[in-house]
């Protein structure tokens, strides 16, 4: 066979760099070629991950058993000799980039799946990488200056499992730097200020949301393939919908960066919520944050060492209940009680009177009140219980109002009743007091300090954030409510008018453990009605007016682009099969009851949406496999389209 | 002789198991079943079952007053214990408890009373002594170590169970039976009177092992005792180890603790009504589920089991009602009821109970129209909406009717169903989420089906629901009135709110119901006719598991009563209907009066 000049570009050399001519025939085989070029150059180091890069056919020459005839390489072609693993630099869901070697070489599913396995993200299948949207040319200086947290040192391994050490991944436990970087992928990041969250880009409308969407990288081809460089920016996102088999205890990094794509996901209304829910949503976070900043050791202890920690202190909490209980009963008997001056107003009454001050009394779950003090030996003017009641709180710091309010029910209604506080110290005693009975508990529960506390600590937060705006925050218990809710309610509330709100909605979770409070969290993003949905903007056939498909995790629905009004739903479950013709780019379902639909997709390409079908019913696929190992082969075939035939 | 004491542990280990189970009040109902003269068939069968008859069967109209005399020492008891405690009780209850007592007190027996309040430490000798012979000692003294109120709160409810023993040794072996000197005979006597006639009642199992003075609290350990019986060695030991003393103690610490427990536990005596005209009278403790309460009505109706069965609560005054939720606390449901509440329970089978789960195409799609769908699809919906991590709402929406607050009239609005609540579209609005406006949230109140409103409450339809806080039984501001066009819109949005309101429980709960459904199909498959079995085993598992609630009785009636009374109304009642109860003039009368477990417990 005749010898032939081949040139390939050996990127190590640097840009400026002529090609390296070879001399080859058509029957060499790519290994032998990468032998040759590496002969030629004359360094000495590890090539073991570079590989060859046709560019004009845009695909790498991994096969290296294979012959330049059968890759059907002549001299024409430019070759590029390159690393497979290049640094990347990645949006993650919290906010923060990290810079960190990719494949480029192989489908970003697997390059996924390599990003997942360093951070120590299960199921990495529900994730995927997106374009993010082009930052505006003014912020450029500032993105300089953002901090990137450096993994590229990270050694690539290839075991599917990375050894854990203390609970992350053994690459993290190398130095104090990388342990920061773990705490950062683990740990929540506190509220954002109100400035950056109205900085941020919103999605105004479902058409943005749509173009959003369409960004989504094709996960049976690689990087390079669809134009990312090196040191590109891009988002590692949760892509599906539907979240298989949480486990707080395996998935910290998971379960944190979900919480924060939720939190992001609210904050900029990228999903609809009522104002209950944001409140609640607000309350939450403040939670969340508070919490892990006290604890922030809580979850990275190993999970043996857990079981075994739990189990001890359960064995302890039953030793000390069947010792102890005599003397928890002669404690009982001598149960806290509070006793104050404080006034009373029963709004509902038709009378005119105002406060009026009473002795009050709070023993176990009720409160009487009794004329004053020294009468307060015999019978009381009235009890109430408060078992099952609804209390709310009332309060303006500056206006040193100290309101609590509470619903009793009775058989003939609900009885409303004010009870009136001097000062913050009052108030938050008589407050948690309330807050114990309503759910039952006696002033002798051990969660009555910490009610205590906590309600003071939200006191704080309404002093500062009703002082002077631009001031730092003084504390970590300080922070601005608007930090906690859209922008919307930033021009619709004051901070001041926002915290009792937020508080209301506080205290029906200010006991939950952090894990326990982002899996509310998770939870209650879930229900909300439009959870999960990503939108194309599509044509259906025979329509003349553009409509948006909504793709969720186990239906498809139609919208009315104009009124924004579901049109009709489609689910999963109905689906017999469908079709992408790739040379019309329109995809056609079919569902039971010979249902046809067809629609082109004008946003995104057909195959992001066909990936979605595909992906979500693989992802529903799951919990029939017994087996712990990621069908790869499945994903492809149900999201590959042609590429996988 | 240490075979024995093995053996004992062994047995006291079983009521350990059973002490929480839900059969604990089995014996309790049969008994007050015993009265109203309704068992007595049941009774006749174990009777022909059991070959050994009990050797001394005490006369019916003896055992009546000894029951009366024997629980109200109890109750007594009690109050002293809670007033001292400072506990959380409902003294209220407790008085009116009190007062019906009253009148039968005065002819009672007081030495009774006072002898089981303070009770001579003596005689907690009599229950170490009756198994560990004259090695008991040690663990003895012990016992006196305990702190002062832990030991008072053992004395007093030792003193039943010893009481109990004491009649049960005296009848396997008279020696045991002289040791108990201290004991003051009369109430001795009594006590045993007592357990005896009213075990007889009920078990007609009279040879009691010694082992079963602290099953008293539940009749299957009674009966399991007495199937043992025939191991029993009629010997008993006189020596012990030390190892075995403190074992002993241990448990005996134990017990006392766990009567403790007990003792602090709320009961409530209910009345069963059966659509017959016939009643049947039960009691539930405040552990009680409402699952638990309608298996064990269920095994006592010979209603063919369905998952449909239903507590169905009806306020009578504001004209709704409402199927308890299986997973619901029956007790903490009916205290909100008033003292003087027209209030009913019933007990009747309610295809709309799960209704959701049977058809779930109906409720889940929010579809308007009805329609079939595979039962291989079904599944898959469901577990699709109830097997994730969250539940997902259906999507109800759509124009439904307001009565506004105090007024007489019906608006129209248009209504949301979210996660967190019932929202309504504001006028002029468009309905995005951010604009709603909260009706209200599902946290503290209950969905009602609402009956006749259209004559009531003037309403435009019939199909109404009611949104109110459980407590509420009276007309008020703060019920929530919604009327809808049609009962199918009706039912969805019911069946919405339940889900919305109750997530996954609401698929256990069905899961669960028709779990024993299966298993009461195997049962009757197995010991009755074979058109039967083959009928029903044909198309259901054949797991072996037998229902926890079905006991042996339980399996042979049903089989030979069939599906004679299959519905039944069930109203609470007081306590002094209870008291009437024993003079033979039973009537209805609704309420309830807590009583403390240990009453009854001790039968």
């Amino acid at each position: 066979m005749a010898a032939w000049d081949l040139s390939v570009t050996v990127e190590d050399l640097g840009s400026d760099a002529p090609p390296v001519t070879l001399s080859v025939d058509s029957g060499l085989h790519v290994g032998g070629v990468i032998l040759k070029l590496v002969e030629k150059t004359q360094i000495k180091r590890d090539w073991s991950d570079h590989a060859l890069w046709w560019e004009q056919k845009q695909r790498w020459l991994l096969r290296t058993a294979w012959t330049l005839d059968k890759y059907g390489i002549h001299a024409d072609a430019r070759l590029v000799f390159m690393p497979q693993h290049k640094p990347l630099r990645l949006g993650l869901p919290n906010g923060i980039t990290l810079r960190l070697r990719a494949c480029f070489s192989s489908s970003v599913f697997q390059t996924v799946m390599g990003i997942c396995r360093m951070l120590n993200i299960r199921h990495p299948e529900e994730l995927s990488l997106l374009q993010p949207v082009e930052e505006k040319k003014k912020k450029k200086d500032k993105n300089s200056a953002e901090e990137i947290y450096d993994l590229t040192e990270v050694p690539l391994s290839s075991a599917s499992r990375p050894c854990l050490y203390n609970g992350m991944p053994a690459h993290f436990a190398d130095s104090p730097q990388m342990e920061a970087i773990y705490k950062m992928l683990s740990v929540t990041q506190p509220p954002p200020a109100p400035e950056v969250i109205a900085k941020q880009y919103r999605a105004a409308s479902v058409v943005d949301k749509a173009h959003i969407h369409g960004r989504w990288l094709d996960s049976s081809r690689c990087l390079l393939q669809q134009g990312i460089q090196e040191n590109s920016r891009l988002w590692l996102r949760f892509k599906y919908f539907a979240f298989y088999d949480m486990e707080p205890k395996y998935d910290v990094v998971r379960l944190t960066q979900l919480y924060e794509q939720a939190r992001w996901a609210i904050l900029l209304e990228d999903i609809d919520c009522t104002e209950e829910e944001m409140m609640l949503f607000g309350a939450l976070q403040y939670h969340i944050s508070k919490v892990s900043q006290s604890e922030p050791q809580m979850l990275s202890s190993s999970a043996a060492m857990d079981d075994l920690e739990s189990a001890l202190q359960s064995l302890e909490v039953k030793m000390e209940g069947e010792s102890s209980s005599a003397s928890e009963m002669l404690e009982n008997m001598t149960a806290p009680e509070l006793n104050d001056y404080l006034k009373i107003f029963r709004p509902k009454r038709m009378t005119l009177k105002g406060y009026k001050q009473y002795w009050f009394k709070f023993q176990d779950t009720s409160i009487s009140y009794f004329k004053s003090k020294e009468e307060s030996i015999g019978e009381p003017i009235q009890q109430i219980n408060l078992k099952g009641c609804e209390v709310a709180p009332d309060v303006n710091v500056t206006a040193q109002k100290f309101l609590i309010r509470l619903l009793i029910p009775a058989p003939e209604g609900m009885n409303e009743v004010y009870l009136r506080c001097e000062n913050e110290q009052q108030y938050a005693q008589w407050m948690a007091g309330c807050r114990l009975a309503s759910k039952g508990k006696s002033l002798a529960d051990s969660s009555f300090q910490s009610e205590i506390q906590s309600i003071r600590s939200f006191l704080a937060m309404q002093k500062t954030s009703s002082g002077t705006h631009g001031n730092a925050p003084a504390n970590d218990e300080s922070i601005n409510t608007h930090s906690l809710v859209s922008p919307r309610y930033h021009k619709k509330y004051k901070a001041k008018q926002l915290t009792p709100r937020i508080l209301d909605a506080y205290q029906n979770v200010a006991q939950l453990s952090l894990t326990d409070a982002v899996m509310r969290f998770l939870q209650i993003w879930q229900a909300l009605p439009d959870f999960g949905l990503s939108y194309v903007v599509v044509r259906f056939k025979g329509s003349r007016k553009d409509e948006v498909l909504g793709i969720g995790p186990n239906r498809l629905i139609r919208i009315d682009l104009a009124v924004g009004d579901v049109v009709k739903t489609w689910r999963y479950n109905n689906m017999k099969q469908w079709n992408v013709n790739w040379d019309i780019r329109q995809v056609a379902i079919e569902f039971e009851g010979n249902i046809n639909i067809a629609f082109a997709c004008v946003t995104a390409d057909c195959k992001i949406v066909h990936e979605f079908i595909g992906g979500y019913i693989f992802m529903s696929t799951r919990s029939r496999a017994k087996s712990d190992t990621l069908n790869e082969e499945l994903f492809h075939k149900l999201t590959g389209g042609h590429e996988a035939l | 002789m240490d075979q024995l004491s093995d053996e004992e542990v062994e047995v006291r280990d079983e009521e350990e198991e059973e002490e929480d189970s839900d059969k604990d009040d089995q014996d309790l109902d049969k008994m007050f079943g015993a009265w109203l003269g309704e068992l007595d068939k049941l009774t006749q069968s174990l009777d022909d079952g059991r070959p050994e008859q009990p050797p001394q069967q005490e006369a019916p109209l003896r055992q009546e007053t000894n029951m009366a005399n024997f629980s109200y020492r109890f109750s007594i008891y009690n109050i002293n214990e809670a007033l001292n405690q400072g506990e959380n009780v409902d003294l209220d209850a407790l008085m009116a408890d009190l007062c019906s007592i009253e009148q039968e007190l005065s002819t009672c027996d007081s030495l009774t009373l006072t002898e089981s309040i303070r009770t001579p430490p003596s005689r907690l000798q009599v229950r170490q002594k009756a198994p560990t012979g004259h090695h008991g000692r040690p663990a003895l003294a012990s016992n006196f170590s305990l702190d002062d109120i832990t030991a008072q709160l053992e004395k007093a409810s030792l003193s039943m169970d010893e009481a109990a023993r004491q009649t049960s040794s005296h009848s396997l072996s008279s020696r045991q039976h002289r040791r108990t000197g201290s004991v003051g005979t009369v109430s001795e006597h009594e006590a045993r009177s007592i357990v005896h006639s009213s075990r007889s009642s009920v078990t007609s199992a009279s040879r009691v092992s010694v082992n079963s003075a602290s099953s008293m609290d539940s009749l299957d350990s009674v009966l399991r005792s007495s199937e043992s019986d025939g191991q029993q060695p009629s010997v008993m030991p006189s020596a012990e180890g030390e190892e075995q003393a403190a074992k002993l103690k241990a448990e005996n610490i134990r017990v006392a603790l766990e009567k403790i427990k007990e003792a602090q536990v709320k009961k409530l005596v209910i009345r069963v009504h059966l659509s017959d005209e016939s009643s049947k009278t039960m009691m539930v403790d405040e552990r009680q589920t409402v699952r638990q309460v309608l298996d064990s009505l269920l095994e006592k109706s010979h209603c063919g089991y369905s998952p449909d069965w239903s507590l169905v609560e009806t306020i009578n005054e504001l004209q709704m009602e409402r199927i308890f939720e299986d997973h619901e606390n029956l007790v903490e449901n009916l205290l909100n009821w008033t003292r003087d509440s027209q209030n009913l329970l019933m007990f009747t089978e309610r295809i709309e109970k799960y209704a959701v789960f049977k058809n779930p195409q109906n409720y889940l799609l929010g579809r308007k129209e009805t329609c079939e769908m595979a039962e291989r699809n079904k599944e898959a919906l469901l577990e699709e909406c109830f097997g994730g991590s969250s539940v997902s709402v259906p999507e109800m929406e759509g124009v439904l009717w307001l009565k506004e607050d105090g007024k007489k009239s019906w608006k129209k609005r248009y209504f949301l169903l979210r996660a967190s609540g019932i929202y309504y579209v504001p006028k002029g609005k468009a309905k995005a989420s951010r604009d709603l406006v909260c009706f209200l949230q599902l946290d503290h109140v209950n969905v009602y089906l609402g009956q006749d409103y259209k004559s009531k409450y003037k309403a435009p339809t019939d199909y109404c629901m009611v949104l109110k806080h459980p407590q509420i039984q009276k007309k008020s501001q703060y019920i929530k009135y919604l009327c809808c066009d049609d009962v199918r819109t009706l039912q969805q949005w019911i069946h919405s709110i339940r889900i919305a309101k109750y997530g996954k429980q609401l698929y256990i709960n069905f899961q669960e119901a028709m779990r024993r459904t299966e298993a009461a199909y195997d049962w009757s498959s197995l010991s009755s006719s074979s058109i039967k079995s083959g009928s029903s085993s044909s198309s259901l598992p054949e797991s072996q598991s037998t229902h926890s609630s079905q006991s042996d009785s339980g399996v042979s009636e049903m089989t030979s009563s069939g599906h004679a009374r299959s519905q039944s109304v069930v109203s609470s009642v007081f306590s002094d209907a209870w008291r009437r109860g024993t003079q033979g003039e039973f009537k209805s009368v609704h309420l309830l009066c807590t009583y403390s477990t240990q009453i009854y417990k001790r039968y």
